[in-house]
């Protein structure tokens, strides 16, 4: 059978029994090289916030990789074929251009939009994974956590940010909170390069230059789309809940969340509802 | 405190959202398994050491408990190539609840026949022998080819499972490497398709071809003996009733409903309607054998069931009980709905194909074949059963490492606190069927 070997001659069997014999090593070799060499492409081009982002959306549930538009009542049922990037999505562009979301129905005053008790202002583009983006005067945008984001954490044990002058990417990792057993990576909604870095205390927490001059923001939420998204929001936060043995009592009408919703559920796996919640299963 | 760092050691290695058992319960879980492991080990270390003399075997015996485990494992096995092949090429995305618990039980199944075999022949030190001065006359080149290159395969597909590890993923290149190994997943789910029919078909060649035994020998097509096929699609057969079997002891064990359950219903379609296909075949390959391939060699077929305890029985039970019921189980939508009929048809099924492994392999050796020959009877020493053993408890301990560190199971957490329903509607997909 090889050439070498004691009794070897050349055959019709010979030559199909080889020749599929190295084909498979052939196929598994370069299948294993080619995977290896997208690895080294992928970490030189820097990918590796685009592909974490990636496997973890492959990993949600296929309700919570949704379409916006079926929040909004567009289409009964889709999923996200793009990873929540709708810059690249002909359907958005299509619908956009026919439905246009309305301007704040929910509140005369733009500024101090409330949502189910939660302050959720018009003047800012809201990520899914519970980030906000606002345009500043300068050309900058700040980036922050949203009210309910921000009471599922409370007060974080601690903040890590990233440097001035690293780069953040959509849906890449902007910042680290932790909170009790919890590590979340909080999602950015816009890249750029950071240029100020802020806190719980400053009412952002990244200051982000873009890189190109101008931000794409057409995969953010915004006007009519955040009161659909939210209130989808709050039903999975009660799943979650539910999901770790916590009771989830609240009000006929549902209540307000409280402030510091960790503080509510001490004995609750808190890493588990924030994987949920800050979409990193 | 220190009681409770204990219990939370690894904790940072589960895969979030999954509830697992404490670290000491786990060790004490383990424990039992690493000490039959050790038996195993040192049970096996004594057939490499001192030879196949610590065995039961001899030249006229030459296939025992091993080569009978080897044979049902590897069947049993081909769920991870069967599913893999449904789910990538064929496109049956409700196995992706399954895929991974099919690949662990693969790598198992696999390298315990390898680990298994390596002692039986012996010579580990020479192991290259095989691949570098193969015997151009075996039938057991191309299995031992067409396993190794599998599982490597299986290796290779295994490696995802574990980079996907929340801690692991941590590691940029791990990251990146799972995710691109992902993308190319489908191609060695078609290499592996490819080997298992060739190597599961080659395993019942070696014995369809043995035209000194009579009992085994088969007639077929150009080279292949009817055994050659019979072995495919027996495989085929039970792989996915296996997968129902062991998701079903896993879920036992832990106390966890794991894979939804019309992922249970889809899977006992599919091995209905191979068992059945399966069954149909071997009846017609038996009647065949009885009435026109025996008589040519000389034997009459009731002349190998007069050897006690080998009656009749054993074909009656391996077609009709472990076969036919079954299949007819599996195939009826109301039965294979519910748990109580399901588990005991899929049981059946693994049962029928072990048995006919062990006809194959150890009545084929016992039965007389020369007028000098006699009757031979054959009991594995403790050091086989040690060995056997020890194989065991690598699988269970591999499948427990993967169970609680891997994402074994991606429905687990949706289906934490989730009544399981009456009735649920089967999956749209197996409507192909």
């Amino acid at each position: 059978m090889l050439p070498w070997n004691y009794g070897f001659h050349f055959g019709a069997a010979t030559y199909i029994f080889m020749g599929a014999f190295y084909t498979v090593l052939l196929v598994v070799s370069i299948t294993v090289l080619n995977a290896l060499w997208r690895t080294r492409r992928g970490l030189r081009e820097g990918k590796v916030e685009d592909i974490r982002w990636h496997s973890d959306f492959h990993d949600l549930s296929a309700a919570d990789r949704s379409c916006r538009h079926v929040l909004t009542g567009e289409f009964a049922s889709r999923e996200c074929p793009h990873a929540f990037d709708c810059r690249e999505c002909k359907t958005h562009a299509k619908l956009i251009a026919v439905h246009p979301p309305v301007h704040a129905a929910v509140s005369p005053d733009a500024d101090e939009a409330e949502l189910f008790g939660m302050s959720f202002p018009l003047d800012r583009m809201y990520h899914r994974g519970h980030t906000w983006a606002r345009p500043e005067a300068d050309g900058t945008m700040t980036v922050g956590l949203d009210d309910l984001g921000a009471r599922l954490l409370g007060t974080p044990d601690s903040v890590e940010l990233p440097e001035p002058g690293s780069r953040v990417q959509v849906s890449g990792t902007a910042f680290r909170l932790h909170k009790r057993e919890a590590d979340v990576r909080v999602l950015s909604p816009v890249d750029g390069e950071v240029v100020e870095t802020g806190g719980v205390d400053r009412g952002f927490y990244l200051r982000v230059k873009p890189l190109s001059g101008t931000i794409d923001m057409r995969h953010l939420l915004c006007d009519s789309e955040v009161k659909p998204w939210l209130m989808r929001e709050l039903e999975r936060l009660q799943l979650a809940l539910s999901m770790e043995g916590a009771s989830v009592p609240s009000l006929a009408d549902g209540g307000v969340p409280v402030s510091d919703i960790a503080a509510a559920y001490p004995r609750t796996n808190w890493d588990a509802v924030c994987g949920e919640m800050f979409l990193e299963p | 405190m220190v009681r409770e760092m204990a219990k939370e050691m690894d904790k940072e290695f589960i895969t979030r959202g999954v509830r697992r058992c404490s670290t000491p319960r786990f060790l004490l879980w383990l424990a039992p398994w690493v000490a039959m492991l050790l038996f195993g080990a040192y049970s096996a270390g004594l057939c490499l050491v001192k030879g196949l003399n610590q065995t039961n075997m001899d030249n006229r015996y030459a296939f025992g408990l091993w080569i009978f485990v080897d044979l049902t494992i590897i069947a049993l096995g081909a769920g991870a190539f069967f599913t893999g092949f449904l789910l990538y090429i064929l496109k049956f995305k409700e196995l992706r609840a399954v895929i991974n618990s099919a690949v662990v039980i693969g790598l198992v199944c696999y390298s315990g026949a390898m680990a298994a075999l390596m002692v039986d022949v012996g010579q580990p030190l020479r192991a290259w022998f095989t691949f570098w001065y193969p015997n151009v006359h075996s039938m057991l080149t191309e299995v031992t080819f067409c396993i190794s290159c599998y599982l490597t395969v299986l290796l290779i597909e295994y490696l995802p499972i574990v980079l996907k590890n929340r801690k692991l993923r941590d590691i940029p290149s791990f990251l990146v490497f799972e995710f691109e190994m992902h993308k190319l997943i489908y191609v060695l789910a078609g290499v592996g398709t490819f080997l298992s029919f060739f190597h599961q078909g080659s395993l019942g060649g070696l014995y369809g071809v043995l035209r000194g035994r009579p009992f085994a020998f088969r007639e077929g097509f150009f080279v292949w003996p009817s055994t050659f096929f019979l072995f495919i699609i027996s495989a085929a057969a039970v792989g996915p009733s296996f997968l129902i079997f062991t998701t079903w002891i896993v879920e036992k064990i832990t106390g966890k409903r794991l894979v939804k359950d019309r992922v249970f219903t889809l899977l006992a379609r599919i091995s209905g309607i191979l068992l059945s296909v399966y069954v149909l075949a071997k009846t017609v390959d038996t009647l065949i054998w009885i009435n026109r391939t025996s008589p040519a060699l000389g034997f009459t077929a009731s002349q190998y069931y007069d050897w006690k305890p080998f009656g009749t029985w054993i074909l009656f039970v391996e077609i009709v009980l472990c076969g036919l019921v079954p299949a007819l189980i599996l195939l009826t939508p109301r039965l294979r709905s519910r748990r109580a009929w399901l588990i005991p048809a899929a049981a059946l099924a693994c049962c029928g194909v072990a048995l006919n492994r062990y006809v194959q392999t150890v009545q084929t050796l016992a039965l007389p074949t020369l007028s000098f020959d006699k009757f031979l009877s054959y009991t594995p020493s403790w050091q086989e059963v040690g060995t056997f053993l020890g194989v065991l408890a690598y699988g269970v301990l591999v499948y427990s490492f993967s169970f609680r560190y891997f994402q074994i199971f991606p429905q687990e957490r949706e289906l934490r606190n989730e009544v399981r329903p009456q009735h649920e509607e089967e999956p749209v997909l197996a409507g192909r069927f």
